[in-house]
């Protein structure tokens, strides 16, 4: 296995990178460290507040015998929350996912995901250690690039929905027979999913993970139920959401600053309907989650980010949908506030928090937000 | 020939950039980081989809891009010399 900077057009060695911030230095210091059983903190250097918030813990407790990685994914709360992984939790997820391939071949994996986050490293990069073929990167695709790529033969793309739906769109004769997609657990809707298998001849694997748990489920094309990865065994709790016990499973986490074991089943915030003997069906998701560009990121953040602004006495945030855009999630933003919040102040706001990340909005002031007797925003009413 | 401001009324359409006005980019203002308007790497795949889609003109590599990128002179320049 060899790392191919496409950018640079060459072969790059796997070593240790201090402050890796390219795509291919991200990947090689991800690998070195896994191939020698060091411990990194994996985190996407350009979120300004992961940063100031990683840079604020007790950098001793951080580090945990016995781990391979700890990721960072934005809590529900606002606050981020660690997961330790070992190194045993990408092996075993990767012959769970390896499995699933069947049969076909491949010679390289070309991948569009940055090495930031457990899908970049876990499927982006452990995947094609395991199956013995070079992985393939550059810093930043555009879809008539990736096209080119997918038309040769045996390549394995690890990518998003985004890239989906942007192929979807472009001019293109091209097929990608000989290939397979790989995509992350943002959601792909079945029509967009049939529309790319038929335009290009080629499948998508849409893989269902989260940080903690790992990889739980997998389906083809537009198929509509999900299928657990072997060694997954899921049922149900509290409300219908999904719990999982899986070799893929965290054993700690970093909540609050506090570390926590985590013991089997994992409880995901996901609404799931069983179907039948690992299979089931996604309904929704318990809380507000917002993904930009492999980003997660909560309303709740935002709302505590713009309620900081003075004058602002109260946020509420609705996520508008839009399936034909590539940033298929635009927020509504109801303002309670003395004078009307301007959007350029909340851009301000947020790029100081989420860096070069452009997050798509509509402000709407003039609200009153209805609470409930706990304080809990449950409406709004204009005024 | 394609003006500045009808790639203007397609940018702020195509990306959803309903709280910035017409008036607020400018033609040499930078399109990507903090300086300028502030777009980020999914915006510059959407932006090379619109502007397939409403001019007819590919940017087909990153290389050639980031100088088409730069701002809305450049964009307009390089769509008025390449539209069929």
């Amino acid at each position: 296995m060899r790392i191919y900077d496409m950018d640079k057009e060459c072969y790059v060695e796997v070593k240790k990178v201090e402050n890796p911030t390219s795509k291919v230095e991200q990947l090689s210091q991800a690998l070195y460290c896994f191939e020698n059983g060091i411990f990194d903190i994996i985190y996407d250097k350009s979120q300004p507040s992961l940063v100031k918030y990683i840079n604020s813990l007790d950098q001793d407790l951080l580090r945990q015998e016995g781990f391979q990685f700890l990721y960072f994914t934005s809590g529900t709360t606002g606050l981020p929350t660690g997961v330790y992984k070992t190194k045993e939790n990408s092996l075993k997820q990767s012959k769970a996912l390896i499995k699933t391939l069947g049969d076909k071949k491949f010679n390289r994996v070309v991948t569009t995901v940055p090495f930031v986050h457990i899908y970049g490293i876990d499927i982006g990069a452990v995947v094609p250690r395991d199956l013995g073929i070079d992985i393939w990167t550059k810093e930043n695709f555009l879809p008539e690039e990736l096209a080119k790529e997918a038309s040769v033969e045996g390549t394995l793309v690890v990518t998003t929905p985004l890239f989906i739906k942007a192929l979807n769109r472009i001019k293109s004769d091209a097929k990608f027979s000989g290939s397979l997609f790989l995509t992350s657990t943002a959601p792909l809707a079945p029509e967009d999913a049939k529309e790319f298998k038929e335009k290009f001849d080629c499948s998508v694997s849409q893989l269902f993970a989260s940080t903690e748990a790992g990889l739980m489920g997998h389906k083809l094309n537009d198929e509509g139920i999900l299928t657990a990865y072997d060694g997954v065994e899921i049922s149900t709790g509290e409300d219908d959401m999904l719990r999982v016990s899986s070799p893929f499973l965290t054993k700690k986490i970093l909540d609050k600053g506090v570390i926590r074991d985590v013991e089997p089943p994992f409880q995901t915030e996901d609404i799931v309907e069983l179907v039948g003997e690992n299979q089931f069906k996604l309904v929704g998701r318990s809380s507000k989650l917002l993904k930009i560009a492999g980003k997660r990121i909560s309303t709740v953040q935002i709302e505590n980010i713009l309620e900081s602004i003075d004058k602002v006495s109260g946020i509420f945030i609705k996520i508008r949908k839009d399936e034909r855009a590539l940033k298929d999630e635009i927020l509504d933003i109801y303002v309670e506030a003395k004078t009307p919040l301007e959007p350029k102040i909340v851009r301000e706001e947020l790029k100081k928090h989420f860096g070069t990340l452009n997050i798509a909005f509509k402000l709407h002031n003039g609200i009153e937000i209805k609470r409930s007797s706990v304080g809990k925003k449950i409406g709004f009413k204009e005024i | 020939m394609v003006t500045q401001e009808q790639l203007k009324e397609k940018i702020i359409a195509g990306l959803g950039l309903e709280d910035i006005g017409i008036d607020e980019i400018e033609d040499d203002m930078p399109l990507f980081g903090d300086d300028g308007l502030g777009l980020d790497s999914v915006d510059a795949i959407e932006l090379t989809l619109i502007i397939e889609k409403e001019f007819g003109v590919k940017i087909k590599d990153v290389e050639n891009s980031q100088e088409v990128f730069a701002s809305i002179n450049s964009l307009v320049k390089y769509i008025n010399e390449h539209k069929e």
